[in-house]
């Protein structure tokens, strides 16, 4: 993984490659301790539960890491991500995947970089999880 | 509860508006390899500028830097476990009076995040130790939601490196909603 895109090819309406996340129990909970979130919504289903949730669901860290993750998967590993803006929707909970979008909709140019503004969406069966937008930049080649 | 009450509550929230948040937060550990092993691990991102030294050192980096998403975990206060669930999931006591448990209070006792808004000004790399400051940056009127009426809050985080280097941001936005408001007819009688 060195770049996945060379640059200068990237192209406003370029699509990414779709990425479907199986979403289990440890996937939520490895993601939660490894951001050192321990809220029992994210570990603990009888809690979950009582809070209205049908099950334990992503914590806010792991959904901003695969989103992260979605687009340097498709960047390369020469590519610095400037922001991740999100609008969050409904939970990510096990048994489900997690289906991920995006497309470019933005290409600029400043000083030694390119800047690339992806738009993108993280889907399950109950309906859009995360919706936004990630500016990362690739140096110019 | 009445038209006159509700802007009361909303008056009593106005004077933490442009307010800091809380103390400063500052990380228990700088950005260190063990926990960037555990992120990737937990996310499986092959991204080789996180862990593998010569990828990295031959990068646009010069060497390794953290997971930019893990930004947030570097400053998670440490928790006392016994006792989360009671407390809602707070990792710790939460002192004094403030915006959330006087929506709390009366009533608004649910919570649902609806934004993040994450800027990185620099990729962290380890020894980085960070500290926070947190501002509250608006709430807003009182609305109607389909999870009932409520007020959005919404607050900025700025990640610190050293004494003064700003490294990061985080704007996040919240709605504490009364779950029982849910039908806006059932309200009409009680005003």
């Amino acid at each position: 993984m060195k770049t996945a895109i060379p640059s200068s090819n990237v192209k406003v309406g370029h699509e990414l490659p779709e990425f479907a996340l199986p979403v289990t129990s440890t996937v939520i909970v490895a993601g939660a301790i490894a951001s050192r979130d321990f809220m029992p919504a994210h570990h603990d289903p009888e809690y979950a539960r009582g809070q209205g949730a049908p099950d334990i669901f992503m914590n806010i860290l792991t959904t901003n890491g695969y989103v992260a993750r979605y687009v340097t998967d498709w960047a390369g590993s020469e590519a610095m991500i400037r922001t991740i803006r999100i609008r969050l929707g409904g939970p990510a909970v096990p048994g489900q995947l997690l289906r991920f979008t995006g497309q470019v909709t933005a290409v600029g140019e400043e000083a030694d970089e390119r800047v690339i503004e992806v738009t993108l969406r993280a889907v399950n069966d109950l309906g859009e999880h995360a919706t936004g937008t990630v500016v990362v930049t690739l140096p110019l080649t | 509860m009445t038209e006159t009450e509700m802007d009361e509550l909303r008056e009593r929230l106005e004077k933490y508006v442009g307010k800091p948040m809380g103390a400063a937060a500052v990380a228990p550990d700088p950005v260190n390899l063990p926990m960037i092993r555990h992120w990737v691990a937990a996310l499986d991102d092959q991204n080789p500028v996180y862990l593998d030294q010569e990828a990295a050192a031959g990068s646009r980096f010069g060497g390794i830097v953290a997971p930019p998403a893990m930004l947030q975990a570097w400053t998670m206060p440490s928790p006392k476990i016994e006792g989360i669930a009671e407390r809602g999931g707070a990792p710790r006591e939460s002192r004094g009076e403030n915006p959330i448990s006087i929506l709390d209070e009366a009533g608004y006792v649910g919570t649902l995040a609806t934004n993040s808004e994450l800027e990185f000004l620099r990729y962290l790399r380890p020894g980085d130790h960070l500290h926070t400051t947190m501002e509250l940056e608006s709430i807003s009127s009182r609305k109607n939601t389909s999870l009932g009426q409520g007020y959005f809050i919404t607050w900025v985080t700025n990640y610190f490196a050293g004494d003064e280097e700003i490294v990061g941001k985080q704007l996040f936005r919240i709605l504490k909603f009364d779950p029982s408001s849910i039908d806006p007819s059932s309200l009409k009688g009680s005003g």
